[in-house]
């Protein structure tokens, strides 16, 4: 499913939550970075369709999102995993979904209950399908969260921040799941943790203070980084030049990995990035374009 | 939709525990006026809807505190982006909570209304009275919840649950209550959702204050068959209208 947006501006109070927007995208996994208050999850509801935006215009199959009839035709493909969702405590993960399944227009009982199972076979609940949601710990909801998201097989699947508050296994998990999901379908995948659009995207776009400042391949964000990222490991004060992705102690020292365009050490060697050193490198490079302007 | 709203409702601890402490409440309090009293003679129409109109007294304010929070927890539980992110409309999403919420908010008085009917149908050894039992309840309570649960369901929205709970029952015992000879209120109008009317007509003699002279005359006619088809209409059609209301603030709310 295409989605195009145009100079999307959204606006809450005297606060500019989105600053014209432009983006385009196809089918596959698509991962769109920032760091939170970027822009990212008002940018998602509005290709939900559960927010107008104060300009600009936003196409989804076609179907434009400022009328009704386009918002109700694109809801008709969607899954949408919202950031926090929350599920009805007094009911079970089949009753849930079977729930959200009718709401979704899915009228047909037998086709209904039978892809509700199949779903909760692939995130693995299917053990647990008849147990209330209010025993389920936060990984189970948020596999319950992207069941009821896919059923009805949809064109289009918007995941807002999915793995927040996910223990690691459960992250790899949910990401492991994602990876497999896209199919024929678009998905829209929202995070602030870089790991998760390493792990599952080709294509990736970046949006920093309501803007998108990058898109393109997640080879082409990690090249960025090349000849920026180094190593130091010392057993001094932590290098002051450039900004340290990531420091873990050992005997010999600790072992800075740093983003820098000069050697932040004498000592320094350099490596080979990964995508956090490129959307690292990305940000300095928007920080400076942003101070300098 | 419906049956899912029905489930959750009616799986609610606090809806039963409440209903079944209100009820023994009312049964013990009832006084010699009260259907436990009424002459051994009394028609089985008399006897289903004086307790039919006892319910009606004072539990239907449960009905209304439970129902208070079934369209804003949605916001508290974290699933209303999720329901307006799905095709259906407002409209749709509202009535369906509407009527399953409504329908288990209903139950537990229906049951005390059938738990009632079988004992006075057994002491008074007359099964007619457990066959009115369904009607006087379809006639008195019925058309009164409906009007409080639209009210209860929507008034939230715009004010919040706690500060609609504590207006409610302030408004129940105004509305209903309060005789209009002491102060001018809607107690004893057509619009009086504890049922006056429907259990005037059914007892034949006045229930409470239906007809009785006050504020708003126009409101007051004298309780007969065709005033109580028109309390019972009044009740239903007024009640329509914070459901719509609710299916616009919730439309505008979805894309706001």
């Amino acid at each position: 499913m295409d989605i195009t947006i145009r100079n999307l501006r959204r606006r809450f109070g005297k606060v500019e939550a989105l600053r014209g927007v432009d983006l385009e995208l196809s089918g596959g996994m698509f991962g769109l970075l920032g760091a939170n208050g970027a822009g990212k999850t008002t940018l998602m509801r509005i290709i939900a369709g559960v927010l107008s935006p104060t300009s600009g215009q936003v196409l989804i199959g076609g179907h434009d999102m400022s009328t009704r009839q386009g918002r109700v035709a694109v809801q008709r493909r969607l899954g949408y995993l919202p950031q926090d969702l929350g599920l009805y405590p007094d009911l079970t993960a089949v009753e849930f979904l079977d729930y959200i399944g009718l709401l979704k227009g899915l009228d047909d009982r037998t086709a209904r209950r039978r892809q509700i199972a199949e779903l909760l076979e692939v995130v693995g609940l299917s053990d647990v399908a008849n147990r209330k949601l209010k025993g389920f710990s936060g990984g189970m909801r948020r596999r319950v969260g992207i069941a009821q998201a896919l059923l009805g097989d949809p064109a289009l699947l918007v995941v807002d921040e999915p793995t927040a508050g996910l223990d690691p296994q459960e992250r790899i998990r949910f990401r492991t799941l994602l990876a497999t999901l896209p199919g024929r379908r678009t998905v829209l995948l929202s995070t602030h943790v870089v790991e998760d659009v390493a792990q599952t995207c080709r294509e990736t776009a970046v949006m920093v203070d309501g803007r998108i400042v990058f898109t393109g391949a997640v080879s082409d964000l990690v090249r960025g980084a090349e000849g920026v990222t180094w190593e130091v490991v010392t057993s001094g004060p932590p290098p002051t030049v450039g900004e340290i992705v990531s420091a873990v102690s050992d005997a010999g020292g600790t072992r800075y990995r740093v983003v820098s365009v000069t050697p932040p050490d004498p000592a320094a060697i350099p490596v080979p990035p990964s995508l956090e050193d490129g959307y690292v490198a990305f940000m300095q490079g928007a920080a400076a374009g942003r101070s300098s302007a | 939709m419906i049956r899912y709203e029905f489930l959750m409702q009616i799986r609610k601890r606090s809806l039963w525990i409440s209903m079944g402490l209100l009820a023994v409440i009312t049964v013990l309090g009832q006084g010699d006026a009260g259907p436990r009293y009424l002459p051994d003679d009394a028609s089985a129409r008399v006897v289903a809807s004086s307790w039919a109109f006892l319910w009606s007294l004072l539990l239907p304010i449960v009905a209304g505190m439970v129902l208070a929070d079934r369209l804003v927890r949605d916001d508290r539980l974290g699933v209303s982006r999720l329901l307006e992110s799905l095709p259906t409309t407002a409209t749709t999403r509202v009535m369906g909570r509407f009527l399953g919420a409504l329908a288990a908010t209903a139950t537990p008085i229906f049951l005390a209304t059938v738990i009632a009917g079988g004992a006075e149908s057994i002491s008074r050894e007359d099964p007619a009275v457990l066959l009115w039992t369904p009607i006087a309840f379809g006639l008195v309570l019925l058309p009164g919840l409906v009007f409080v649960g639209a009210f209860a369901m929507v008034v939230p929205l715009l004010l919040t649950a706690p500060l609609f709970r504590v207006l409610f029952v302030g408004y129940w015992f105004w509305g209903n209550m309060l005789g209009p000879s002491y102060m001018p209120s809607l107690a004893g109008t057509l619009l009086t959702p504890v049922g006056d009317y429907t259990a005037s007509w059914l007892l034949g003699e006045r229930a409470l204050y239906a007809g009785a002279d006050g504020w708003l005359q126009l409101l007051r006619p004298e309780p007969n068959g065709v005033t109580a088809a028109l309390s019972v209409a009044l009740l239903l059609g007024v009640g329509l209208i914070p459901l719509l209301v609710g299916s616009r603030v919730l439309a505008r709310r979805a894309t706001a």
